[in-house]
């Protein structure tokens, strides 16, 4: 080995790997596998008859897909030390809010994308400071209230399918419904007589600009942390949930795909455009009856979806995004089929030409004059050499329930 | 690895040729056809040129910019420079190719009617901007370069790509 490479631990058979070396293979692997389902889907391969050629093309396709966990593998590391820096501040945040706080730290060991590791410690103090500064009460209150003077926050991580699960939780007031609610309808987010569930009221105090904090302290209360938040939770393709029982506590969960470097993805065709959905975001898929598909008058128009009783609303992608002209449809083209995605306001009813398979793609950002996308969380490169966008449902549903 | 029409395949040789003098880059042109016209790019930002492939159809975008092809791994949006400005539209040929630049790192392919060659224009043969156009904010028009027997409308490609309204000294309405 030369002098520049990789240093071997003499203790526990660790190496230490320049991150770059690791992304160049990662790359590489992407390359490999585009290469490989580019071969083996070849069009001059149409019409004969392979068998042998059917089972290699099969062994070589495991192989593929267990070469590209592997080097997604290489890239895991323990949430550990993001945690490790958070409690370092711990003692800070107890200084400046005057309160006395034990933190627990539970599930560090639980693996993460080293790329998704590097950029959760912003969001994750700012969630933390939240919980120190307005989730616990002074300790006068707590013990008013009867609760230990202590106050208590967990910070615990877990795997959940292909997402890691990080939980900050206190034992704090909780969220008060009246006074969110107030400013939420001041806002606009709600109308005047409108009682949203609690799920998608606590969901506004991470709205940009939204805070209720009456004074504005040195920590939080003035909005600006929660832009970080939801910035770099967008990047990373994560949500937030909000949790909170008045007296109790509140739990903010964030929810982030293990692993960035390859997306398990549904592929589906609408007219001549090609989109790519997770695979974790499509709650149901659906054929509509001539009936399924009433449009509202009264809310101009807007299409809904009658599943088993329920209504859905729809958001058709060609009304969404600009410049997608509804091409007319033949009258003996398939009907469409309804993907029903699981968004965090609901589902939501996308009615969609075809859906053509379901694939590891390989995501890459919208840079340049693409990053204007709305609703896009990148492109998504096929086995076939196409190019599909991959659909953010969040921000679909955001304002899809619109015409 | 990619298969590229013969037009390509002889202006990327000259672009090989090209690059092996770095010291006069910066006076070096790619020219194209946009209809009876001839245009420039300065070679320094052209990385490749290829043919005409599958342009994948992107949503969000306005009509100048036709989608994006998949060049080994990258994902490239395509500018039908015709449609940039204002021309009228044009049904792709043989002729047709797309150069792809590297424009504020990030790539774009510009869809032309045609390459011409690698030239070797001077900054004293080209008429700099200042004349041209009307006004105010960066101009698209970099400069003329003078050829021998005609002129070659140099291109400044970061506002090419930009999304601004083109003062192309054209009138074209009056928004």
């Amino acid at each position: 080995m030369s002098a520049a490479g990789p240093e071997i631990a003499p203790e526990g058979g660790l190496m230490r790997v320049p991150s770059e070396r690791i992304g160049r293979l990662m790359d590489l692997v992407a390359e490999l596998s585009l290469s490989v389902a580019e071969t083996v889907r070849s069009p001059d391969l149409v019409g004969l008859e392979l068998s042998h050629f059917e089972t290699a093309v099969h062994r070589l396709m495991m192989i593929v897909r267990e070469v590209q966990d592997a080097a997604t593998d290489m890239r895991l590391v323990p949430v550990d030390e993001v945690f490790k820096r958070l409690r370092r501040m711990l003692r800070e945040l107890e200084r400046q809010t005057g309160k006395k706080i034990e933190m627990d730290i539970q599930g560090a060991e639980t693996q993460i994308d080293k790329l998704v590791a590097d950029r959760l410690y912003d969001p994750l103090l700012h969630v933390l400071r939240n919980a120190a500064d307005h989730g616990l009460e002074p300790p006068q209150d707590r013990v008013a209230a009867g609760k230990p003077e202590i106050g208590s926050i967990i910070l615990s991580a877990a795997q959940v399918g292909s997402e890691v699960r990080i939980v900050v939780e206190d034992n704090g007031r909780g969220l008060d419904r009246e006074r969110i609610l107030h400013k939420a309808r001041e806002r606009g987010f709600f109308g005047p007589d409108e009682e949203p569930e609690p799920a998608a009221l606590w969901k506004v105090i991470f709205e940009p600009g939204f805070s209720t904090a009456e004074n504005v302290s040195n920590l939080s209360g003035r909005g600006v942390g929660m832009d970080v938040l939801n910035t770099t939770m967008a990047a990373l393709r994560g949500r937030i949930v909000v949790d909170s029982a008045a007296g109790q506590g509140t739990r903010v969960s964030l929810h982030i795909p293990v692993s960035l470097a390859f997306l398990d993805c549904i592929i589906l065709r609408l007219g001549p455009r090609l989109f790519a959905v997770p695979v974790d975001m499509v709650a149901e898929i659906a054929c509509p009856g001539p009936h399924d598909l009433p449009k509202l008058s009264a809310g101009g128009g807007q299409e809904l979806f009658r599943l088993r009783g329920g209504s859905i609303p729809v958001c058709r992608l060609e009304n969404f995004f600009d410049g997608m002209q509804a091409e007319p449809r033949s009258m003996d083209a398939p009907p469409q089929v309804i993907v029903v995605f699981q968004t965090s306001n609901g589902p939501l009813a996308v009615p969609v030409d075809e859906i053509l398979d379901r694939q590891q793609v390989v995501m890459k950002p919208l840079v340049g004059r693409l990053a204007q996308v709305r609703a896009s969380y990148g492109c998504a490169l096929l086995g076939t050499g196409e190019v599909a966008l991959v659909l953010d449902c969040e921000r679909l549903g955001a304002v899809g329930g619109l015409p | 690895m990619m298969n590229q029409t013969t037009p390509a395949t002889a202006s990327q040789d000259a672009l090989m040729a090209a690059d092996l003098e770095t010291d006069t880059i910066a006076d070096m042109y790619l020219t194209f056809d946009i209809g009876p016209e001839e245009y420039g790019v300065g070679i320094a930002g052209v990385t490749e040129i290829v043919g005409m492939q599958r342009i994948m159809p992107i949503p969000d975008m306005p009509d100048y910019l036709k989608g994006v092809i998949n060049l080994r791994g990258k994902v490239i949006p395509l500018m039908d420079v015709r449609l940039r400005f204002g021309i009228v539209e044009r049904s792709y040929d043989d002729r047709t190719v797309i150069i792809v630049m590297e424009v504020g790192d990030a790539p774009i392919g510009l869809i032309v009617d045609g390459v011409r060659e690698v030239r070797e224009i001077a900054a004293s043969q080209i008429d700099s901007h200042a004349q041209f156009g009307r006004g105010q904010g960066r101009q698209v028009i970099a400069g003329i370069g003078r050829l021998d027997g005609g002129v070659a409308v140099l291109l400044d490609p970061s506002v090419l790509v930009s999304d601004g309204d083109l003062a192309l000294g054209r009138d074209k309405g009056v928004d």
